[in-house]
């Protein structure tokens, strides 16, 4: 069905997909991005590889176990739990605030200029302000979460 | 902010975390299983420790700043003594559906989604209950119905499909009318936070007419949640479609927090916008004015359609169904007193207490008895009437079981329906109003006609094939004695609705509280 320049292409533009959705989610916690669209964007690209070169390719790549009869099993139950690791390590960020005594969900910034062990390397030509927000923790939950539902959903609905 | 109070957000978190855990024991269906009911209990756990923190707090107010961000510009959580009122009645309703379930859905199927779903659902329901910000609970309330949702279309046979496609479809549209009121609400009073808008209101710094408007809107949406007439007809193909202990969920719980909003939404923050009105029935010039009517012909609409519909239901889920549309009308009916009374008197806290007090009545009574449909279809495998009979010779407990739940709905005293509905009444006596007392009449005859004719199918009659079911009749009988409880040990809940009721038409404390915070 897929055509040589197809596959070609996918070859192409698929790393491109996933090096923007990485710097979105890096970004996320302050300017436009964060764990929700890259997660999208991530999944575009596994659904452009899925589309491309069937399911067999994507479960050598992801490393899936062999379907089952079941719903779940197989890649799709990879992507559920993906799923709900996720939803775990978002819950968890928030959670970790109210151990420390702040309110639930409560998020800081950690700026690298102020750690005496790596202040040197921010003086550095070209590095600037590096900051490490907290909230990344809680992005990477909601990266995770969209792309195992979405991917749960495409695989399941794909199968059918 | 110096000590977050995390008692507030603690029934939150349990069943938030409670969720992700038996989402992640997928694998292990009995693990999950203990995972559920253990969250389950510690979120009765953490509702306890709330309502105990709330009734021991001084101004009887505990904020919760979401983030360390402060109000109006944060998302707060309040807890006071109505959220930890209703919240009572979830977590007693929730914990015994859930045990209920345990014993009652096909465990392989359950560890699919159902315990997950479950939690989530009474996530939405917790947030809704306690956040003092007028989007959020746009979103609590979507966290709710989204998990409904997959409830309701647990069995995904054709019909469950369809009344599941029916009841998104027509949430779905109630949520896009209540972003676009909130959305309205925002634009006009420039601010999201329910307290500050309460505030703006008060101090005339926003212009009522559009206010009143945009919360005529808002209003259609709660109505739709809690499936008051005209906005009932998704209930009974939606109960009928959903597991027993979804349908005690969502006729027990899920319609109260429509109940909450209202109360919440039109008493205690919008009620301080006055706006000159021209209209039939209409007699003052503020919010509350326009919304007695209102209410009154949803009332009216809600028991003489519940109580006709009721009657004539060829199978028990629908008679159940229908009674709740009826039984919501006795609970809007006070409110509808309550609503044309002066503001923070002593006979608006009075009807505003009747209708709490029938709340807790008809969640506790209406849990148990869907669930007792729930054993009937276990153990005859039919809930249409045309195949029952003769049940309380086969399992004695079970009938008793119901045939509690029955009276309560009835009113027979010593159980809490009892002082529910005398409470309606009384509420019909002091604003000195025939058409409510007539109205609260019929009601309640319509109720003894069609639990009667309930009673006489199932319960009499030659008797059927019945397969026991001990351990789901235990659950049934947990909440029997409540209903007893509740009724003989009256003082305690009365006082507790009664300070929910104050709390609910105490603006300027819900105000200072929430807002002080910040200062």
């Amino acid at each position: 069905m897929t055509t040589v320049i197809a596959r070609t292409v996918t070859r192409v533009v698929v790393p491109f997909i996933l090096l923007t959705a990485v710097s979105l989610l890096f970004q996320g916690h302050n300017l436009p991005g964060g764990g929700f669209i890259a997660g999208v964007l991530t999944c575009t690209a596994f659904a452009l590889v899925y589309i491309i070169y069937g399911q067999e390719s994507l479960r050598t790549l992801v490393g899936g176990s062999e379907p089952g009869d079941g719903v779940l099993t197989g890649l799709p139950g990879t992507y559920a739990r993906l799923f709900a690791v996720g939803l775990g390590v978002a819950a968890g960020a928030g959670v970790v605030s109210t151990a420390l005594g702040y309110p639930f969900l409560t998020q800081t910034v950690l700026y690298l200029s102020d750690v005496p062990a790596v202040h040197a390397l921010t003086e550095l030509p070209g590095i600037g302000t590096l900051e490490v927000a907290s909230a990344f923790v809680f992005d990477v939950g909601v990266y995770l979460v969209v792309v195992g539902g979405l991917l749960t959903i495409v695989s399941v609905v794909g199968r059918e | 902010m110096s000590h977050p109070a995390h008692v507030v957000v603690a029934p939150l978190l349990v069943a938030l975390l409670t969720a992700v855990t038996t989402l992640l024991a997928r694998s292990f269906p009995r693990l999950q299983r203990g995972l559920s009911v253990l969250g389950g209990v510690g979120y009765a756990a953490a509702v306890a420790a709330l309502a105990a923190a709330v009734t021991g707090d001084a101004d009887g107010y505990i904020v919760y700043a979401l983030s360390g961000w402060d109000a109006p510009f944060g998302i707060v959580l309040v807890a006071d003594a109505l959220s930890a009122f209703f919240l009572i009645i979830a977590a007693i309703v929730g914990v015994a559906a859930l045990v209920f379930s345990v014993g009652y859905l096909d465990r392989e199927t359950a560890a699919l989604s159902y315990h997950s779903l479950f939690h989530f659902m009474l996530v939405g329901v917790t947030g809704a209950l306690l956040t003092g910000d007028l989007f959020n609970l746009f979103v609590w309330f979507e966290v709710m119905l989204m998990a409904s949702y997959v409830l309701v279309v647990y069995y995904s046979g054709p019909e469950h499909t369809r009344a599941a496609l029916h009841y998104t479809v027509l949430n779905l549209l109630g949520g896009a009318v209540m972003l676009l009121a909130v959305g309205g609400l925002y634009a006009v009073t420039g601010t999201l936070n329910m307290a500050d808008m309460a505030h703006r209101l008060a101090e005339g710094a926003v212009d009522p007419a559009p206010v009143l408007g945009l919360s005529a809107l808002l209003f259609t949406v709660f109505a739709l949640k809690a499936g008051i007439v005209p906005f009932q007809f998704w209930v009974p193909d939606a109960y009928r479609a959903a597991p027993a202990p979804v349908t005690a969920v969502l006729a027990g719980v899920v319609k109260k927090v429509g109940i909450y909003a209202i109360v919440r939404v039109y008493f205690t923050v919008l009620s301080a916008g006055e706006v000159a009105l021209d209209l039939p029935f209409v007699a003052g010039d503020s919010y509350l004015a326009f919304f007695g009517p209102v209410m009154f012909a949803m009332a009216v609409g809600s028991i003489l359609l519940g109580g006709v519909g009721a009657v004539n239901q060829p199978d028990m889920d629908g008679l159940l169904a229908y009674s709740s549309i009826g039984q919501i009308g006795f609970i809007v009916l006070p409110l509808a007193v309550a609503a044309t009374a002066p503001y923070g008197g002593s006979l608006m806290t009075f009807a505003i207490t009747a209708a709490l007090v029938y709340s807790l009545n008809h969640g506790l009574a209406k849990g148990l008895l869907f669930l007792s449909s729930g054993v009937t279809r276990r153990a005859v495998g039919s809930t249409d009437f045309a195949d029952l009979g003769g049940l309380s010779e086969r399992d004695p407990a079970f009938a008793g079981a119901f045939f509690l739940g029955v009276l309560a709905l009835i009113g027979i005293p010593p159980l809490s329906g009892f002082f529910g509905k005398f409470l309606v009444f009384d509420t019909g006596v002091r604003a000195g109003s025939t058409p409510v007392l007539a109205l609260a009449l019929v009601g309640a005859v319509f109720t003894v006609a069609y639990f009667s004719r309930a009673w006489n199918r199932t319960f009499w009659g030659d008797p059927v094939e019945y397969d026991p079911q001990p351990r789901l009749v235990a659950v049934l009988a947990v909440l029997a004695v409540g209903l007893v409880v509740v009724g003989v040990g009256f003082e305690p809940v009365v006082a507790g609705a009664e300070a929910a009721a104050e709390a609910a038409v105490n603006r300027s404390g819900y105000v200072d509280a929430v807002l002080e915070v910040g200062a």
